[in-house]
């Protein structure tokens, strides 16, 4: 967290000063960010507060123009087998429509040179997981949006990772889907994965451990869902992230 | 049908057009490039065709009917005369000087240095003096004789190599001698005896075909893998840029070989295609090219944002290929300006490799060189299109 929270060894993700410029444009403007392990992170704010373009840079898809990121106490960009102890789920679709729900999977599986038994048995769970146990034979062109989104979920988890980026991984996903989702991600936490997750539902960023709110690339507030109300004296995430963009203009 | 929606219709697509000022520029260039390679390359004669000359003519008095010949080939433009083989009345005898000139001739058709070697017997003047005289009565001597041993792998070159040499001799012999006596132009082929001009096409097409598929399915996959976020996600996990230039090197390179299997099956079922040579060489030269080819368009991949963008590489790479690299016509056909850009073409290398393992039946040790150009290319396009990649992040 912000403050710094444990040792070094203890954090699954730390950035020190991370800043991307795009031209004039500043993205994210010198975010410091410290996740320890086993931590469910949740980043609000709203579209351009440079939610996505942080993730981006914690996953070594885009290179910062200042400052830097370690994850798993490795400096970012991370290289090689390093690079199984992550999943990434981005916001765009990102997987192969001509190829079906299985034959996606198999080829994340292979990228991360699953052997067959762990890929069957990681397979069936994350399938039936996402709810796509019975479409698992359709090509994702077929599949409705919602689907679609599972079906990116479900690669971004086949290698079990240890610590999960996921970029707002609900749009789309019916109310009901969306709950057992995040079951399944109080689980992956309860056994010790880090998640680090960007949405717009106020509602489910309050099931997060921790929540980093974002306005025009800077980080404006963080803490426990609870104690960010408490401090504004609001009742919702939604009213606190407005009282903190206030404060933060003023 | 309502006027103003079509013209909000029509509006709505020319403003796209004016939003994307490459794709307006390639409307207005496109043309203007076709029309400029087309126009040079259509209509083009052959010219410069590398032939040896074999004269075993003894002159008869001062003339020289085989000189006078000779010197109007040279004059034509259509052959190129590279050596001139001539008997040395200083030398060894005059048959053992004709055999071993022939046969030096020959061996260089052999080795593809010439495209043909044209002898002219001995007493090829006198005959057709004496044939001169003879006109309107019983012959009391041969016709003059010529032979062309031909390498016939190229069959508008044989044809113009025989059709130049016979108008030749019957254009010098009737302003020479005012009549026109029987002179026999015989062909010897070295290279593709009873080769036909789908034999010479086959090869062709066969390169072509892999190239435009390679390099279509290559460009448009990778401007799709970009737009779709999937590199993206890809370069996220263990795999390396090398890797996933390997794999679709891999990939393409059997797409080439499948699509020439069937070319090839199809040709030798249909048309009786010759494949004088080993049908695994002509697979191996058009896999190369394929791999090569594909990765020419994941290089110019980066610099579409969109399929459409793609899509107009195409005939900026296609079109000087099927223009320029000898599919449909001999290099030599190729006006000379635009020759050179010839040899910068990876399909004129397949092809030609393809051409000399299916109809001369040449081995690896004859077509190493195109071999290896291919090769070459292969290799530069994986590495620029890795490096490329990692540029990227």
């Amino acid at each position: 967290m912000a403050d710094g929270e444990g040792s070094d060894e203890r954090q699954a993700v730390a950035t020190r000063g991370l800043r991307k410029e795009f031209g004039d444009l500043v993205a994210v403007a010198g975010l410091d960010l410290s996740v320890p392990r086993g931590t469910l992170y949740g980043m609000i704010g709203p579209n351009g507060s440079g939610k996505t373009t942080a993730i981006k840079m914690m996953v070594g898809r885009l290179r910062p123009t200042k400052g830097g990121a370690r994850i798993l106490e490795e400096d970012v960009p991370l290289a090689g087998a390093s690079l199984a102890r992550i999943g990434y789920m981005p916001q765009e679709l990102a997987i192969y429509a001509d190829l079906t729900v299985s034959e996606n999977l198999q080829l994340f599986g292979s990228l991360y040179s699953m052997g067959r038994e762990r890929f069957a048995k990681s397979g069936e769970a994350l399938l039936s997981m996402v709810g796509l146990a019975e479409r698992r034979d359709s090509l994702v062109s077929h599949l409705s949006g919602g689907m679609k989104h599972r079906a990116s979920l479900a690669c971004a988890m086949i290698h079990d990772p240890e610590v999960l980026f996921l970029d707002e991984p609900t749009v789309g996903v019916d109310p009901e889907l969306r709950v057992g989702f995040w079951r399944n991600f109080s689980d992956l936490k309860s056994r010790g994965k880090t998640i680090i997750i960007t949405t717009h539902y106020m509602d489910e960023a309050g099931r997060c451990d921790v929540v980093g709110m974002m306005r025009q690339g800077k980080l404006i507030a963080e803490g426990r869902p609870q104690d960010l109300m408490e401090r504004t004296s609001t009742s919702s995430l939604e009213e606190a992230f407005l009282e903190y963009s206030r404060r933060d203009a003023a | 049908m309502n006027r103003t929606r079509v013209f909000a219709v029509s509006r709505k697509v020319l403003r796209s057009l004016r939003h994307d000022r490459r794709t307006a520029g390639f409307l207005v260039l496109m043309p203007l490039f076709m029309i400029t390679i087309f126009g040079y390359t259509f209509g083009g004669d052959i010219k410069d065709v590398p032939v040896v000359v074999v004269n075993l003519d003894a002159a008869y008095g001062n003339s020289s009917a085989s000189d006078a010949v000779l010197e109007e080939l040279t004059a034509g433009g259509v052959l190129k005369i590279e050596r001139l083989y001539i008997v040395n009345p200083e030398g060894p005898a005059p048959g053992e000087a004709s055999e071993s000139a022939v046969s030096d001739a020959v061996s260089e058709v052999e080795s593809g240095d010439a495209w043909a070697a044209i002898v002219f017997w001995g007493n090829f003047t006198e005959n057709v003096l004496q044939s001169v005289e003879d006109i309107g009565s019983a012959p009391t001597t041969g016709p003059g004789t010529i032979t062309i041993y031909m390498d016939a792998s190229n069959t508008n070159i044989a044809q113009a190599i025989t059709g130049e040499v016979r108008l030749t001799v019957q254009e010098v012999i009737v302003s020479e001698y005012h009549v026109l006596p029987p002179i026999v132009v015989t062909e010897d082929r070295v290279y593709g005896e009873g080769a036909e001009f789908i034999d010479f096409f086959a090869p062709g097409v066969m390169g072509l075909a892999a190239m435009m598929v390679t390099f279509m399915l290559s460009i448009i996959s990778f401007v799709h893998e970009r737009t779709t976020g999937t590199l993206e996600r890809l370069l996220t996990t263990p795999v390396t840029e090398g890797e996933i230039v390997a794999g679709y090197a891999l990939a393409l390179g059997l797409v080439a070989l499948v699509q020439s299997v069937v070319i090839l099956v199809t040709a030798v079922a249909l048309f009786q295609v010759q494949i004088e040579g080993s049908p695994l060489l002509v697979l191996l030269l058009i896999f190369v090219l394929g791999v090569g080819t594909q990765g020419l368009g994941f290089l110019l991949s980066s610099n579409a944002k969109t399929e459409f963008q793609a899509v107009q590489f195409l005939p900026i790479i296609l079109f000087p290929s099927i223009l320029l690299a000898g599919v449909f016509w001999p290099l030599e056909a190729v006006p000379e300006l635009l020759r050179p850009v010839s040899y910068f073409i990876p399909l004129t290398y397949a092809v030609e490799g393809c051409r000399s393992v299916m109809i001369r039946g040449w081995g690896v040790e004859d077509v190493w060189v195109e071999l290896l150009v291919l090769a070459c290319f292969a290799l530069a396009m994986l590495l620029l299109s890795t490096y490329s990649l990692k540029k990227r992040r």
